[in-house]
């Protein structure tokens, strides 16, 4: 199944993208043989010499401004200038005319200084002035000094009491001449104000230039920014979609399959690594695949000989016990009388016959319940059963053991057992293992059975007052054939089996075996299971 | 009263022995079959009083055997016991669901088989 995520969803408008020719810039953007990291940089690096540039231009802008600003500002002064030289003209007519009115000379003075003040300004307004008024200014100064002269004679006539002559100084040469430095002044300064309106038009020409200039930059290097942007974010999340839908599959368990990516940068690498390891693991599926058909045949063959050792130990053991059907059979009813009275001297002999077939049958049995459990072909039959019928069956069954042995032998289930589940008759089998050794290896004193339920778990133990058991032999004692003093066992019977088939059994059952011993004084075995067996255990 | 008939199905001649030797001392009439197939055909043509089958026999097993009986309205209803290997190697579950009327496990004490015996057979 391939797992669909929200970011996995490409939004329409960038399907559209990636379909027009900005796709093919994507794809040509994830071929370029460069790193993520040089890739992102030379995209950053753009965008910001693209902002650099804009802020120039602008800064260029912003000076040229300032430039015709100061220009406008001196064609400014220059009109003041002319206003002023308009103003000392009136002044020099007005005390020419006062000159003649009081006809004195005093009046002369404040002409000469009108004139001084006229002729300042006119220096000053002649540096400033551009090139093309200087031939005008040029005129009024000439002008200025033939007013100079007239006002010069106009003077001598009236310190010579020329009255008349002085009127008509003044009025065909004075005035004359005063209306034409006056038109001329007009005209210079009508000049500035032209060329002041073409300034002010220019700076504002200049600064809608420039917010335009400004703002096409702008727009520019954000669309430039958002195109990098999509470009190269895109031609990371391609191959990294391709990837997440290539890993699915590997994680599906498809293997072999290939990852195409134009990239040649880090993303490239990657998917050529995933290419290789979807190869290996597919190499490595196949042989899995033929090795679990080996495996599969291996077993099949495998079952087919377990059944067949299983089928034979069940032959086996039919076969076994018949022929031993017949020894015991025959022993017992000579022995009961049915062939008539047993000759004194007959009857040990035949004691000695049933006892060791007896014991060859508890051997076969052990021998086969081994061979079972180690085949793991043994079931427990797990059913309702009762402590304490299972402790009844075991004391009963050994009792006359423990008479003839002169031992005590008592038995004590807790009064609150409940029903048990689990295989009854491999438990009893347990207890009666655990139980005949406690009988076998105790000479003297007594055997205890008791079993006790703690929480969920049953405790089965058996003490007794027998020989003990070795340190060092205590963790062996439950491996198969394993005893500790063959003497006893030459007296009493035994192969070594008993212990290792109850610690199975009770491994079985999901519980565990354990011996506390001291040499000489005696041996607590105990086995603890749990009080539901479920047959899944075993 | 006619004798009461006991049909013992044993492969083996000692053991079939040992029940005729049992029964030679009782009214008992004994039958005696070697192999599953005999066993089968005398029991119904005879109908005996009570079938003593082990389980492991030449040509049918004792198991199959039982099944047959069981199968057959004539011999549906006669106690049947089965002599199985071992208490605990399952034969025994597996006898009662073939549909035998008790089991014992081999080797049996002929002291045991027949207190079975006067069990399904009480004298009167
Ligand atoms: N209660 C006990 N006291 C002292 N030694 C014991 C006791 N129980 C077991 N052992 C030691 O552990 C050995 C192994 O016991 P296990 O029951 O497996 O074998 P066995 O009794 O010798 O033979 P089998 O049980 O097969 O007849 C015994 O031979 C004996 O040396
Ligand atoms: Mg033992």
């Amino acid at each position: 199944m391939r797992r669909t995520t929200v970011a996995e969803r490409t939004p329409l408008p960038v399907v559209a993208l990636l379909a027009s020719p900005l796709g093919g810039l994507v794809r040509a953007v994830a071929r370029v043989r460069a790193s993520v990291h040089v890739k992102l940089l030379a995209a950053f690096l753009v965008i910001a010499l693209l902002f650099i540039a804009m802020t120039a231009v602008s800064l260029l802008a912003v000076a040229e401004t300032a430039r015709q600003t100061t220009l406008l500002d001196e064609a400014h002064e220059r009109v003041g200038w002319s206003r002023q030289i308009e103003q000392a003209l009136a002044m020099q007519m007005h005390f020419t005319s006062m000159a003649l009115l009081s006809q004195g000379a005093e009046s002369v003075g404040l002409i000469l200084r009108e004139n001084n003040r006229f002729n300042d300004t006119l220096e000053r307004l002649q540096t400033a002035a551009p090139p093309e008024e200087r031939a005008l200014i040029q005129s009024i100064r000439v002008a200025q000094d033939d007013a100079m002269a007239t006002v010069a004679d106009i003077a001598n006539a009236l310190r010579d009491r020329r009255l008349a002559d002085a009127m008509t100084a003044l009025r065909t040469r004075q005035e004359p001449i005063y209306q034409k430095i006056e038109a001329l002044v007009s005209s210079l300064v009508a000049a500035e104000e032209t060329r002041m309106a073409s300034l002010r038009s220019s700076i504002a020409a200049a600064q809608g230039r420039s917010l335009r200039l400004t703002a096409g930059f702008a727009v520019v290097s954000v669309a430039l920014a958002l195109l990098a942007g999509f470009v190269i974010s895109w031609s990371f999340i391609l191959p990294v979609r391709e990837a997440r839908g290539f890993l699915s599959e590997v994680a599906e368990g498809r293997f072999g399959g290939k990852i195409v990516v134009p990239n040649r940068d880090e993303f490239g690498a990657l998917a050529e690594h995933m290419n290789w390891m979807s190869q290996e693991l597919h190499r490595l599926d196949d042989e899995q695949r033929v090795a679990a058909e080996q495996l599969r045949g291996l077993n099949d063959r495998l079952a087919l000989a377990s059944r067949a050792k299983s089928e034979f130990l069940a032959n086996m053991s039919h076969e076994l016990r018949t022929p031993l059907n017949a020894i015991l059979g025959f022993t017992e009813i000579m022995l009961d009388g049915l062939y008539g009275e047993v000759p004194t001297e007959l009857r040990e002999p035949l004691v000695d016959i049933q006892t060791n077939g007896r014991h060859l049958l508890r051997l076969i049995n052990d021998v086969l319940d081994l061979s079972k459990i180690e085949a793991g072909r043994l079931e427990l039959g797990v059913a309702e059963y009762s402590v304490q019928e299972i402790v009844d069956v075991v004391h009963a069954s050994l009792k006359s053991l423990a008479i003839e042995k002169g031992l005590t032998f008592t038995a004590r289930v807790a009064p609150d057992i409940p029903p048990a589940w689990g295989d009854g008759r491999r438990l009893m089998q347990c207890l009666l293992n655990l139980t005949g050794n406690a009988l076998k290896f105790t000479r003297r004193g007594r055997v205890d059975l008791d079993v006790r339920l703690e929480g969920d778990w049953l405790t089965y133990r058996v003490t007794d007052t027998g020989i003990g058991i070795p340190k060092d032999e205590i963790d062996k004692i439950f491996a198969e054939f394993r005893q500790v003093d063959t003497t006893i066992t030459r007296e009493y019977g035994g192969t070594g089996l008993g212990l290792s088939i109850t610690k199975r059994l009770v491994e079985m059952h999901g519980g565990r075996i354990g011996v506390d011993s001291e040499l000489g004084k005696g041996s607590t075995f105990f086995f603890t299971v749990p009080l539901h067996t479920d047959g899944e255990l075993s | 009263m006619r004798d009461r008939t006991v049909l013992h199905i044993e492969d083996n001649e000692y053991n079939r022995k040992i029940v005729r030797q049992l029964l030679s001392r009782t009214s008992f009439k004994l039958l005696e079959a070697a192999d599953g197939e005999e066993g089968v055909a005398v029991a119904q043509r005879e109908l005996p009083d009570l079938i003593l089958m082990d389980v492991q026999l030449p040509k049918l097993s004792g198991l199959d055997a039982t099944r047959q009986l069981r199968a057959d309205p004539r011999t549906a209803k006669i106690p049947l016991v089965v002599v199985t290997s071992f208490a605990l190697s399952g034969d025994d579950r597996r006898a009662m669901d073939a549909g035998a009327s008790a089991y014992l496990a081999k080797p049996y004490s002929p002291r045991d088989l027949m207190a079975l015996i006067h069990k399904f057979l009480p004298d009167n």
